[in-house]
């Protein structure tokens, strides 16, 4: 249950210092793309701050979400979010089971009316009366009504939550459909990615814990922090791009030489992610710098957009049009399928599609 | 941490880091006439490893420094430039968490704050109180 003392107060009990804060905070402000002097404000803010609870559910998911939130790294700053929060539910993690854990549940409810935050992973099925996924006796859709009400936030958290995902491809035999077309009455935040990328998830929370409102957020839901800038943006193999210089299979000379991987199927250009700065596995890597292109797994979408490994201007479904014809922005010099991908964003900009 | 998977740009000086000593230097400027600190958070721009050495060389190191040992170990020493802090926080795995380049008088993650001070001197009190010295 939250504690009635301050982050502050509870922790300097446990003697973690308020430079760890300010730390945290430094770094917080780092990934939000906040100004350096907002950390002294970001401490300040989470000190003063009580523990926040956090009710998790989890629908049509494959725990992969659950898995990049709690990565396996040593206790290090990035893990200190798990100290400002109080997590009372969450099926996969808790102790409890059965009776008692939906207990959890409903007490986390009844003390923190108004003040708690759900997080959600998995798409909620509404065909056939949502009988396609039930806990504890009742359907994901009545236990995201009956959880959310008198909740402060929600986030979303993966491509299943935010945009109906993997459970939602086609034919979608279950009908799911994504949080935020159920939830209508407060703020849904999506957290896209499948899984979205730790950070994203944390500093999100930690923003909300600081300045106790919602971060900045992008058409989509997603806060523009994370979700601002496409992949390709601030992909290091960009330069490539521009020179037209592609990879035409995985094993070519190209490939080796690190070139673009747009001729491959990479959707670095229509899908906005911070995987390219914030990187995966502590930092290590992110699809492209491991040599496969980006899937555009943080778009709506991404599961049916006519196969990984067609290039942009030649898959199914238009993408160009999936991102808003926000594809191929830069100017590619020599590079025939960059060409024909401007023209037919043009072309699709024009017709006002 | 360095990007090692495929081979990239990350060897290639692209000139930022002169682009980013110009702004030091406007940020030095300003503290020395109004005393207003300023910061430049190193992990936002787009800097190459070799930018980032080649900056760390052009500041050098100092009189001052100081190792950190909260949740992951810190680094922070003013380069020879007096008022001009680099403070580099590293956290899981050794990777580097916050990089910030510090225009101030003294960082504010090196001075002791007063809750710490106001616990710092009740546990004393306790252990005077406990301990036969």
């Amino acid at each position: 249950m939250s504690d009635k003392k301050t982050l502050g107060e509870m922790l300097t009990e446990r003697g973690v210092s308020r430079r760890s804060f300010l730390k945290y905070a430094s770094y917080t402000a780092s990934i939000l793309a906040l100004p350096p002097t907002a950390a002294t404000a970001i401490a300040q803010g989470i000190a003063n701050a009580r523990r926040q609870s956090v009710i998790w559910l989890s629908f049509q998911e494959c725990t992969g979400c659950t898995e990049s939130i709690t990565r396996a790294h040593a206790p290090s700053i990035e893990d200190l979010i798990f100290d400002f929060i109080s997590l009372d539910y969450h099926h996969t993690l808790q102790n409890a089971s059965g009776h008692l854990a939906e207990e959890a549940r409903m007490q986390a409810m009844k003390d923190n009316a108004g003040e708690y935050i759900v997080i959600v992973d998995g798409s909620v099925p509404l065909k056939d009366d949502g009988i396609y996924s039930t806990i504890a006796g009742i359907t994901n859709l009545q236990m995201l009504e009956e959880t959310c009400r008198d909740a402060f936030a929600v986030i979303s958290v993966g491509s299943c939550a935010t945009f109906g995902g993997i459970p939602g491809a086609n034919p979608n035999p279950t009908g799911a459909v994504p949080v935020s077309d159920i939830i209508t009455d407060k703020p849904v935040i999506n957290i896209s990615g499948c899984p979205p990328i730790p950070e994203a998830m944390t500093g999100t929370i930690a923003y909300l814990l600081s300045f106790g409102s919602v971060p900045e957020l992008d058409h989509l839901g997603r806060p523009k922090a994370f979700f601002g800038e496409a992949i390709h943006d601030r992909c290091y193999r960009r330069p490539f791009y521009e020179r037209g210089m592609f990879a035409k299979s995985f094993d070519d000379e190209g490939a080796r030489q690190g070139w673009c991987l747009f001729e491959v199927g990479c959707k670095g250009p229509v899908s906005y992610n911070a995987c390219a700065t914030l990187k995966w596995n502590g930092g290590v890597s992110f699809p492209i710098q491991s040599g496969h292109g980006c899937l555009g797994c943080s778009e709506p979408g991404f599961w049916d957009m006519g196969g990984f490994y067609k290039p942009l201007s030649t898959a199914k479904g238009d993408p160009l049009q999936w991102a808003g014809g926000a594809a191929v922005a830069g100017a590619a010099i020599g590079a025939a399928s960059a060409a024909i991908a401007r023209n037919k964003r043009n072309k699709v900009m024009k017709e006002g599609k | 941490m360095r990007d090692s998977a495929a081979p990239c740009l990350s060897e290639m000086s692209t000139g930022m880091a002169s682009s980013v000593l110009a702004e030091i230097g406007r940020m030095l400027d300003t503290l020395a006439g109004s005393d207003e600190p300023g910061s430049i958070d190193l992990r936002s721009l787009p800097l190459s490893d070799a930018d980032r050495a080649q900056l760390e060389e052009l500041l050098g190191r100092g009189e001052v420094s100081a190792e950190l040992a909260l949740a992951g170990d810190s680094e922070v020493w003013e380069t020879t430039y007096p008022g001009v802090w680099w403070i580099r926080h590293r956290g899981a795995g050794g990777k580097i968490a916050s990089e910030v380049i510090s225009v101030c008088r003294i960082p504010e993650i090196l001075m002791t704050h007063p809750a710490d001070i106001e616990a710092a001197a009740s546990r004393l009190r306790e252990k005077l109180e406990t301990t036969d010295v």
